[in-house]
């Protein structure tokens, strides 16, 4: 009785997931027939939601790279079954990535130019080589979760056992994910930081905050969803042993992170720089100010920090799960913010005029429902993983792998 | 020229190197210092510099600049390769700047560019391959001149400025890439195939320099003192737009008026 209305529950779940993912489809269907025109997207702010999505999504996954080291490289093993939860969440963020990007450059057509035509000069470049590496990185990681399916151990039982095997290469599979996420991720801040002709972007620190906002971020949501999991899901086993402590960790990144946001928002703020002030101020008293000062920095990283470092509060899950939600959103909200204020102040090129002028953005409703559509295919494939892959699953998990080191118990 | 022949000589060691380094992944960091190597040598092998000397005293603000350049381009009526942008009021005075693209040296585009769409030809203009950009758009957001225009929507059927302004000399472009200004590079290239002189001869000069009616625009080679550009630079006092950012514009403006203290 209590099994079947838990069913069903699953299934109006992914009904309504399945719902936005079809009208995603439909919208992504409009942009690729009619192209980026029925976007709200002009030659001055040519980058708007779907490129917040991307940098959002690409951030979020940053838990697969982190957990993976730590597993890994500092020999943190119970964490094992975190970080597989976390390396799953990964490959469904990348592909997030890849989705929108595919909706947002105009020739989807040539996406793969980049891995062809090589422009070393270009931070872009190195972003897309990066990705595309570490999405191969994430498949190879994910194969071990994919070989323990029970369909296909019924079905192909020596192909499942092969995918089950690359568990051996994790270590340097780990490597390689690091070095290609510690690159990438910070790029992906570089690649506003190196534009010398919007003074608010530019400046070296853009790639240090990216990257540690994501390692801020990423685990944040791992946590989240194998939480969140391990509430409403029985497929989902969630050791609070495992969680706890990387939540603490959580909120020291946060205060690594407010530490060099301070010195970066005090540096732009007496450097005087023309459009640099003008974005600033966008951001601390302009249209971005509510979604600075409360989505970025007091509820996106103070409040989140206080909670995840305090034990008393960080051990109420309720709370603990509040706290992670609102560093999630602070990743986005920043990387909305930092790509937006860049485009909204136009700094004149003509001489004698030095008084920027400002424009605006929001996102049409097609770009709204096809971002929609992304995002509802995200918790999709992360329902259907906590379902039938058992993507958090910290007990289970964690006893076959120690079963498995010592000695191949099960034929191979 | 030994300056000039080390330099060329340089990426040939370092590029052996840099193999090695870029698959050890810092590369990307290190690739750098080959580009300026690279350009150098690029440059030595033109023996043209195109430049453009606008006149901002005679522009009158007519525009039949822009919708020359429409018409031998096929540029569609909502995109302005070549816009003419008038200034803040000064005094009694209204003044007008066209901004075509400034192909610059150091151009931020092409350098941004993933997939070296853009890219700076030896004699210094800044090409689009249009069968090669993504869309992306970075170039876009990189260029401090607004030169840039994305094909947002398919331009199809007849272009409102032709026949009056011009003729077609380039296919139009499909939907979903940027465009921007090319100083006419086929004019040039197909005047230097017949003999002609690009700022000399019409047919040999961008679209914008010949329908100037006040000849408030200059095409030249700066590599040739004798040419039209090069004594102008040299007798006039001009700037060029946001020479603070060291992007070395190949557009230059002649200052209006009498130069004043």
């Amino acid at each position: 009785m209590k099994r079947a209305k838990r069913l069903t529950a699953f299934q109006i779940w992914l009904m309504i997931l399945g719902a936005i993912v079809a009208a995603g489809a439909a919208a992504g269907g409009i942009v690729f027939a009619r192209g980026l025109v029925v976007t709200n997207l002009t030659d001055l702010v040519p980058w708007g939601l779907w490129i917040t999505i991307d940098l959002s999504s690409i951030a979020l996954s940053a838990g697969a790279f982190t957990l993976s080291a730590a597993v890994y490289l500092l020999d943190l093993r119970q964490y094992r079954p975190v970080a597989r939860t976390a390396v799953f969440i990964g490959l469904i963020g990348y592909s997030m990535a890849v989705c929108t990007l595919l909706l947002d450059i105009g020739r989807p057509d040539r996406f793969w130019h980049a891995l062809v035509f090589w422009n070393p000069h270009s931070v872009l470049w190195e972003v897309t080589m990066c990705v595309a590496l570490y999405f191969s990185v994430l498949v190879l990681e994910t194969l071990p979760i994919l070989g323990e399916a029970d369909f296909l151990r019924g079905r192909w039982p020596r192909l499942a056992e092969k995918m089950r095997a690359m568990h051996r290469h994790a270590p340097i599979l780990a490597v390689v994910g690091l070095g290609l996420s510690l690159l990438h991720q910070s790029s992906l801040g570089a690649t506003y930081g190196v534009l010398k002709a919007k003074p608010i972007w530019f400046r070296p620190g853009l790639s240090v905050l990216f990257i540690l906002s994501a390692m801020a971020g990423g685990p944040a949501l791992t946590l989240l969803a194998s939480m969140i999991a391990g509430r409403v899901s029985k497929w989902a086993v969630v050791d609070d042993r495992l969680v706890d402590p990387l939540a603490r960790f959580v909120g020291w990144v946060l205060v690594g992170y407010l530490y060099f946001r301070m010195w970066d928002a005090l540096a732009m703020t007496y450097t005087y720089l023309p459009g640099r002030n003008e974005g600033l101020r966008l951001l601390t008293r302009g249209p971005l100010a509510i979604n600075f000062w409360l989505g970025e920095i007091l509820l996106g990283a103070l409040l989140p920090a206080v909670v995840l470092l305090r034990g008393s509060l960080r051990r109420k899950p309720l709370l603990r799960m509040l706290a992670l939600a609102l560093v999630v959103g602070g990743v986005v909200a920043y990387r909305w913010d930092t790509n937006l204020v860049g485009q909204m102040v136009l700094l004149s090129y003509l001489p004698h005029q030095i008084a920027p002028r400002y424009t605006m953005y929001f996102p049409s409703l097609v770009e709204m429902v096809a971002g929609a559509g992304v995002i509802a295919y995200g918790l999709m494939a992360f329902s259907l993983g906590v379902r039938y892959l058992k993507v958090v699953d910290h007990g289970r998990a964690g006893e076959a792998h120690l079963a498995r080191v010592p000695a191949p118990a099960s034929g191979d | 020229m030994s300056e000039k022949s080390r330099s060329m000589q340089m990426p040939v060691n370092r590029r052996g190197f840099l193999m090695i380094a870029a698959g050890a992944g810092c590369g990307a960091a290190l690739l750098r210092g080959g580009q300026h190597a690279w350009a150098n040598e690029a440059h030595a092998e033109s023996p043209h510099r195109w430049a453009m000397v606008i006149d901002v005293g005679r522009c009158e603000g007519c525009g039949y600049c822009t919708l020359a350049c429409r018409a031998h381009n096929d540029v569609p009526p909502w995109i302005s390769w070549n816009q003419v942008v008038t200034c803040e009021e000064m005094g009694e005075e209204t003044h007008f700047i066209p901004r075509p693209c400034m192909h610059c040296e150091h151009a931020p585009c092409v350098e941004v560019c993933p997939v070296k769409a853009s890219y700076r030809r030896p004699d210094g203009i800044v090409m689009m391959d249009y069968d090669r950009c993504i869309g992306c758009r970075y170039c876009q957001v990189a260029c401090p001149y607004l030169a840039r225009a994305f094909n947002w929507e398919a331009f199809t059927g007849p272009n409102p400025a032709v026949p009056t302004w011009g003729q077609p000399e380039v296919p139009r472009r499909p939907r979903g890439v940027v465009e921007k200004c090319s100083f006419c590079y086929q004019r040039i290239d197909r005047g230097l195939a017949r003999g002609l002189k690009p700022g000399v001869d019409q047919e040999a000069t961008p679209a914008c320099v010949v329908a100037c009616p006040v000849g408030a625009r200059v095409f030249g080679d700066l590599n040739d003192p004798q040419s039209q550009v090069s004594r102008l630079l040299r007798e006039r006092p001009h700037c060029r737009l946001r020479d603070d950012l060291g992007t070395e514009p190949r557009v230059y403006y002649l200052q209006p008026g009498p130069p004043e203290g």
